[in-house]
């Protein structure tokens, strides 16, 4: 039997070396690139004022309360890392949670961190940063009695706040799935402790009730399944590109070297 | 050239042998057209009326940014049947008059149109500047900010509003909580200055509409001193407006007054916020006004946020909403209506003004709703809402 070799066919050969050579440029280009160490906007550009004008409204817990003279809370403490990661003193103004995102407009305020949720219909006028906290419903059980998601909830008992959220998500959770016993309590935290003492099988809270009751009751073992998603994000004007891009940077490297994690667990 | 006449008589060919094919095609095309979903209509039901026996009771609505009228109505539906007789609804100048002299009135109509099929009155709120008459000065500002030498044109929008509405809205509010700052368009927070908007706009809108009712702005319950960036002390501000003349250019006097944390029954202080600062505010209104002069307030209640630091529990607000009704009826004869802040946003703030709402944006009917639905429909509040906690 006979092989013939295909004859080589100088247009492919010249074809994929193109291409690999393009690809080659563009990997060492992109090596390039990142190594470089480039001059952002500077400081003064960023912020004109010479410092970090930090819009709060101080009147929730754990993220920013006021005293008579201080500001304090995760994002207050978030507010002071991200002045020391740009390297810009920062200044916090407290108003109320109506006027935030006009001070942005207004030029009272540079960025907003008071547990703002990211918004899709101010997209126009806002941009938000990467999310820092995830302040959804979570679905608390027993660690010894563990129940995956919502889904195995059928046939156990589900504790939740009366008229909170939960008791919503509750209640549209009776109409997907088998049904299981709704049990209302006045608090979370007392929703919590039903099943810390074992009258439900899992409670369904906010993941920052659930924080706060794990704080107080270091020594038992749950589990927490998050269930709806809460993005809380730090808002810019969407006029202020440059501005946005400095401090999403700065989050970033605070989250990559786990400042924000270690602020969080100092309050949650 | 031939080639192309060929083709084309080719095509013409195709067409005439299977013309029947084609038609066939158009019309299953048609009605694939009809068995598709259409947008949602909203059209009106019988004329309805409100089956109540707490006429007080009244909420505020947020409709006006509502992309479906279908939404509109089915919120006016819920306002009947939760035993309210009035609405508080938000119409803003912005959309009304979106260029100079252009007016566009179908998103305004909408709201009167199903307010008034479902039996429900409303309450005016009227504000939000339109960026052709904020005469932009270089500086950024918001849609608060309305200067001076645009007072006029306002007024011309107003009367023209009431003109529209006569017999339909009769009630309209000028402004929203000018004591605040932010309220205010960040431009100084001076009573004397809101006075003169309220004397540009009375005369012109009585003149538009007889029967129309002007209410002063409702002010923010705050405690900001004077000289404060944010804003002013509303009993300081209510004695300043006064003080300035405006009472002849007001027929009744809008109130927000808010629990916070505290009970309906808590005695009121001028150091305090809570629901009775109505009372402080009444007080200053019979030292300088005809005392006949009735006070809507239009907007008030309780937040259950779980964080919040002025929410209650759930459980309280239910308690307290229900109170304060009660409260209301029996020691403030000179109140008109009781409007709760708020039926519902047609989207989450994901926050906590979302616990103010009386339901979800999809309609869903939380605890407090069910609560105030028996207590203005005389109707029994039913067993226990909540376990007891547990005890080891």
């Amino acid at each position: 039997m006979v092989t013939r070799s295909r004859p080589l066919n100088f247009f492919a050969i010249f074809t994929v070396l193109t291409l690999w050579m393009w690809v080659l440029a563009g990997v060492l280009f992109w090596i390039r690139w990142n190594s470089v160490e480039r001059p952002s906007a500077p400081v003064k550009e960023l912020f004109p004022y010479g410092e970090i004008r930090i819009g709060v409204d101080a009147s929730y817990p754990p993220f920013e309360v006021a005293t008579s003279t201080d500001l304090y809370g995760i994002d207050i403490d978030i507010g002071k890392a991200l002045g020391a990661r740009l390297k810009v003193p920062v200044r916090f103004i407290n108003m109320g949670y109506d006027g935030l995102y006009d001070s942005l407009k207004a030029d009272q305020a540079d960025i907003l961190i008071s547990a703002l949720t990211i918004d899709y219909s101010r997209s126009g006028d806002v941009l938000y940063t990467i999310p820092y906290f995830n302040g959804g419903q979570v679905l608390v059980t027993d660690g010894q009695h563990p129940l995956a998601d919502m889904n195995a909830v059928s046939g156990h008992s589900l504790a939740f706040e009366f008229g909170s959220d939960a008791n919503l998500t509750a209640r549209a959770w009776l109409r997907r799935i088998a049904p299981f016993q709704l049990m209302p309590y006045e608090t979370p935290s007392i929703a919590l402790d039903s099943v810390r003492l074992g009258d439900s099988d899992a409670a369904l809270v906010d993941a920052t009730s659930a924080g706060l009751y794990m704080r107080q009751h270091p020594d038992w073992q749950s589990q927490e399944v998050v269930v709806t998603d809460l993005l809380y994000a730090i808002a810019i004007s969407s006029k202020r590109g440059a501005t946005w891009s400095a401090v999403n940077e700065a989050l970033k490297s605070l989250m990559d070297d786990k400042t924000i994690a270690a602020i969080i667990k100092d309050w949650l | 050239m031939n080639k192309y006449r060929t083709k084309l008589i080719e095509i013409t060919n195709i067409f005439l042998r299977h013309w029947a094919w084609v038609v066939r095609f158009i019309i299953i095309w048609l009605l694939l057209g009809l068995i598709s979903p259409t947008l949602p209509r909203a059209p009106l039901e019988a004329q309805q009326t409100v089956d109540t026996t707490k006429p007080m009771v009244c909420v505020h609505t947020r409709l006006i940014d509502e992309v479906y009228e279908w939404k509109i109505q089915r919120s006016l539906q819920l306002v009947r049947e939760m035993g309210a007789t009035t609405i508080v609804e938000f119409f803003p100048w912005a959309y009304g008059e979106p260029t100079h002299g252009h007016y566009d009135w179908a998103s305004f109509d909408r709201i009167a149109r199903q307010a008034h099929n479902q039996g429900l009155h409303v309450i005016a709120r009227m504000g939000l500047v339109p960026e052709w008459a904020r005469k932009q000065t270089g500086n950024p500002t918001t849609l608060n900010y309305l200067p001076d030498d645009s007072f006029q044109v306002f007024s011309d929008f107003v009367a023209l509003f009431a003109k529209r509405y006569a017999g339909t809205i009769d009630q309209i509010i000028i402004w929203n909580e000018p004591n605040l700052s932010f309220e205010w368009g960040y431009r100084p927070v001076v009573a004397a200055d809101y006075a003169r908007l309220l004397k540009t706009v009375y005369a012109p809108a009585h003149a538009a509409n007889p029967n129309v009712m002007i209410l002063a702005a409702p002010l923010a319950p705050t405690l900001e001193p004077p000289g404060s960036p944010n804003g002013l002390n509303d009993l300081l501000y209510l004695k300043a407006l006064y003080e300035a003349g405006a009472a002849p250019y007001f027929d009744a006097l809008a109130m927000h007054t808010y629990g916070f944390t505290e009970p309906p029954e808590a005695n009121s202080s001028p150091t305090e916020l809570n629901f009775r600062r109505a009372e402080l505010l009444h007080e200053i209104m019979l030292q300088y006004d005809n005392p006949k002069k009735p006070v809507f307030i239009t907007e008030s209640g309780w937040n259950d946020n779980p964080r919040w630091t002025k929410a209650v529990r759930p459980s309280q607000r239910v308690a307290y909403t229900v109170n304060a009704f009660q409260w209301a009826e029996n020691n403030w004869p000179w109140l008109d209506k009781l409007c709760l802040w708020v039926l519902r946003y047609p989207a989450n703030t994901q926050s906590y003004p979302d616990n103010f709402a009386l339901i979800t944006p999809d309609f869903e009917l939380t605890p407090i709703y069910y609560a105030i639905q028996a207590y203005a429909r005389g109707w029994e509040q039913g067993k226990e809402l909540w376990l007891p906690a547990p005890v080891r």
